[in-house]
């Protein structure tokens, strides 16, 4: 390893102006050729430290140092034109182009044109070793392949550093595997990478040295030779990240959600293509899968929201088509987004009501009626809100997630329907999200669990089923139900 | 009613004469909306800019020149207009459009009254003279139109601008990491859309009819706004399905002339619109709109 860092962050701290400290005094090195792990919880500051480095974000204090010259950037074009590039969890590219035409656009900016722009390209995919179609549109390409032309972008653009931002997230195991290749060659050519994640494994696997950060501060940098797993979580977190346990469960019992033959057409694409599926009482059933396999729909479906073209969807025997009749079947919800159930200017004890009440026949509502609620939600999902009376929308992300499951789950429901509920979510409510649905299971509520977190699924439910291009691939009972297993699923 | 050879030839270069104010509007706004700014007030634009060229003639001392530079300044002002208040201060884009068009009813009445002294019309323009074709007078500006969609096409498809302009259209944000200056080009779409619309305005009151009269745009706006859809923004097909419009025009006119009846005339009036409904209703390219069409731009 050189001498000399590449990129030298000193003192650098950030402070919104409500008063939100994001990043205190982080100090953060890169040599030339090294991978560098930045390890955290959502919200503790990787994401923000590398958005001041690539000139998103202007730092409230601090300074930056490239190749032994302080620099200020006014904005990203800056730390490009510097050599340094940032690959984004939800990728920069414009989807009706072509993979060419974005990567024309991308080097125009840096002032080359056509033919410079096309040489530049292929000694950067040859250098790499990387194939990809040039005149494919990318809106028609994998998840995996928009990666490796994000950062064939980056590297044509002549990036010295490269960002990596939750980079697998989006992908399948296999196309896991295919980037870690990259990140290899891509520092075997000298090129530094920053690998943000909160995944444990990929950190051990693939990095040169860890920096974990906790609520904005450093916790540690250390070399990746012989560090344990455990040893970052409990690093990470503060204390150590024990597995959430799972209740006993009962013998499941009768159906109670029947999907059958589900073909679902959206703009005159098939997107389920013949659905079926089982949730007993009593039991969480997992569905896993890349995002935008089919889950989405399926869950519309489920809820009535999607009309099928064939096939139906049955609640204890009696048919769903519509919402109404989902919840008035006993049906609950946890949606996938946040803000598609929250009026975020609307306060915590309305938002309350709204999903406690949905389905409802009630006319009128009193002020006492939506306290009571809001203390019930405090009480028992441990909500840290100002009040009933502030907006959801200034409650952090696991606050405002307590308030959509605490709701929803004190309405009741026999049937709940969670989608993603753990997603940006800090450990601790995490944990406390998980521990919830396993409860409802063991008090007999049935659970189908839609999640693109794979380790989520696996945690949770009795049984897996894997959703690949509108279809169930596999299913696969919990003992037998291994990554390796669901992710050949996952790609078939 | 016989036709003769003649007359097929006349309707023909009439339908070229016809189909300049839709198909120049028309093009303009191909370039707007793949720039993602849609301009519903391209009937206003074109209504002002008709009212300020013979304006512009008379005051320059009846000089062409100075009425299609005016009505292309001041097209190109609105549409600037039109620009900032939809791409920096996050204007509803059809809010605004109907602004200009009812600004533009009312102002341009407001207008001939003050100049000419009566709520309807201009004293006639002398119409330039240009070439003639089986003795129909043709304008230059209908070789221009169909430069400018070759021209356009050209742009959009061929060279690196181009690209840039239609990568904002269809995802700003992505344009944006990747480099452009998504206001910029935004702004500088709408304004070449308003420029355009100017033209064509100019056109039609200092060239095509001579004159300026109320509401002299008679939807021509609404059409050129069909068209673009009709293209699927490719404005090589806007130049074939401004022929279309224009040719019904024509026709619309011919037939007037042919028929002494005045109520059937009314009638006959209607057939551009209709047209262009059925038209429009035929070749729906749904998928070819520009993806971020409308939708304000928000930097994080």
């Amino acid at each position: 390893m050189a001498t000399t860092p590449l990129v030298s962050m000193r003192g650098i701290s950030k402070v919104y102006p409500d008063g939100v400290k994001a990043l205190e005094n982080v100090d953060f090195d890169l040599y030339p050729g090294e991978v560098h792990s930045l390890l955290g919880e959502n919200g503790a500051g990787k994401t923000t430290l590398m958005r001041i480095l690539y000139g998103e974000i202007r730092p409230s204090s601090g300074k930056i140092i490239v190749e032994d010259r302080e620099v200020k950037w006014s904005g990203p074009w800056d730390a490009i034109r510097a050599g340094i590039a940032m690959v984004y969890q939800h990728f920069r590219l414009v989807e009706t182009l072509t993979v060419e035409e974005n990567l024309l656009i991308y080097l125009s900016s840096l002032g080359l044109n056509r033919a410079e722009a096309r040489s530049r390209v292929e000694e950067a995919m040859e250098r790499l070793g990387l194939e990809v179609p040039l005149v494919a549109r990318v809106g028609d390409l994998p998840m995996g392949v928009r990666q490796r032309v994000e950062i064939l972008k980056a590297i044509s653009g002549g990036a010295k550093v490269l960002i990596l931002d939750e980079p697998t997230s989006n992908l399948t195991p296999l196309e896991v595997e295919a980037l870690f290749s990259v990140v290899e060659r891509l520092k075997s050519l000298g090129v530094s990478v920053v690998y943000i994640t909160h995944k444990l494994w990929e950190v051990t696997r693939i990095s040169d040295r860890i920096t974990v950060l906790r609520r904005g501060r450093v916790v540690a940098t250390l070399k990746n030779d012989g560090v344990s797993e455990e040893e970052l979580a409990r690093l990470m977190v503060g204390e150590l990240a024990e597995q959430g346990g799972r209740g006993a469960r009962r013998k499941p019992g009768k159906a109670a959600l029947t999907v059958r033959n589900l073909r679902v057409l959206v703009d005159g694409v098939e997107r389920l293509k013949g659905v079926s599926l089982t949730v007993r009482e009593g039991e969480i059933l997992g569905v896993a899968g890349v995002a935008g396999n089919g889950q989405e729909e399926l869950v519309a479906a489920i809820l009535g929201l999607l009309k099928p073209v064939e096939g139906e969807v049955l609640l204890w025997g009696k048919p769903v088509r519509s919402p109404r009749d989902f919840y008035k079947l006993g049906g609950g919800i946890i949606p996938g987004d946040r803000s598609q159930i929250l009026a975020a200017e609307m306060s915590v004890g309305e938002n309350a009501a709204f999903i406690f009440y949905t389905g409802s026949r009630k006319i009128a509502l009193t002020p006492g009626e939506v306290e009571a609620l809001y203390r019930e939600i405090k009480d028992r999902f441990h909500l840290v809100a100002p009040g009933p009376d502030a907006p959801v929308g200034r409650l952090s992300g696991g606050n405002q997630q307590k308030v959509v499951v605490g709701s929803e789950v004190l309405r009741g429901p026999k049937l709940l329907v969670a989608v993603n509920p753990t997603q940006g979510l800090d450990i601790a409510t995490t944990r406390f999200v998980r521990g919830l649905l396993s409860d409802l299971a063991s008090q007999g509520v049935a659970v189908l669990l839609v999640s693109a977190d794979l380790d989520e699924v696996l945690e949770l439910s009795d049984r897996v089923v894997v959703m690949s291009g509108g279809r169930i691939t596999g299913e696969l009972a919990r003992g037998d139900a291994t990554p390796e297993k669901v992710g050949v699923l996952m790609g078939a | 009613m016989p036709i003769e050879a003649g007359d097929l030839a006349a309707l023909t270069v009439m339908a070229f004469t016809a189909m300049v104010p839709i198909t120049l509007t028309a093009i303009g706004e191909i370039v707007g909306e793949k720039a993602g700014v849609v301009n519903i007030g391209l009937e206003g634009i074109m209504l002002l800019a008709a009212w300020t060229a013979v304006a512009a003639y008379f005051l320059s001392g009846g000089s062409h020149i100075a009425g299609y530079t005016a009505g292309l300044a001041i097209g190109l002002l609105l549409g600037l207009l039109h620009g900032v208040i939809v791409v920096y201060l996050k204007g509803d884009q059809i809010v605004s459009g109907v602004g200009l068009n009812l600004f533009a009813a009312g102002a341009t009445v407001v207008g001939t009254l003050a100049l000419w002294g009566n709520y309807a019309n201009s004293p006639p323009v002398d119409v330039p003279q240009f070439i003639e074709i089986a003795g129909q007078r043709v304008s230059p500006l209908v070789p221009l139109t169909i430069l400018m969609g070759v021209a356009v096409w050209l742009f959009l498809n061929k060279t690196v601008a181009g690209l840039r302009l239609r990568s904002v259209g269809d995802d700003p944000r992505s344009a944006e990491a990747m480099g452009v200056n998504v206001y910029r080009v935004q702004i500088a779409a709408a304004a070449f859309a308003g420029a355009m619309a100017g033209l064509s305005g100019a056109y039609l009151s200092i060239d095509y009819i001579g004159s300026f009269t109320k509401m002299i745009t008679a939807g021509r706006g609404f059409i050129a706004l069909a068209n673009v859809a009709f293209s699927g923004w490719n404005p090589l097909l806007a130049l074939l399905g401004g022929f279309i419009f224009g040719f019904f025009e024509a026709l619309a006119g011919f037939a007037k002339l042919q028929l002494e009846a005045t109520a059937e005339s009314y009638l006959l009036q209607s057939i551009p619109y209709v047209a262009t409904l059925i038209a429009v209703a035929l070749v729906s390219r749904k998928g070819r709109m520009p993806r971020w069409l409308g939708r304000p731009y928000v930097k994080e």
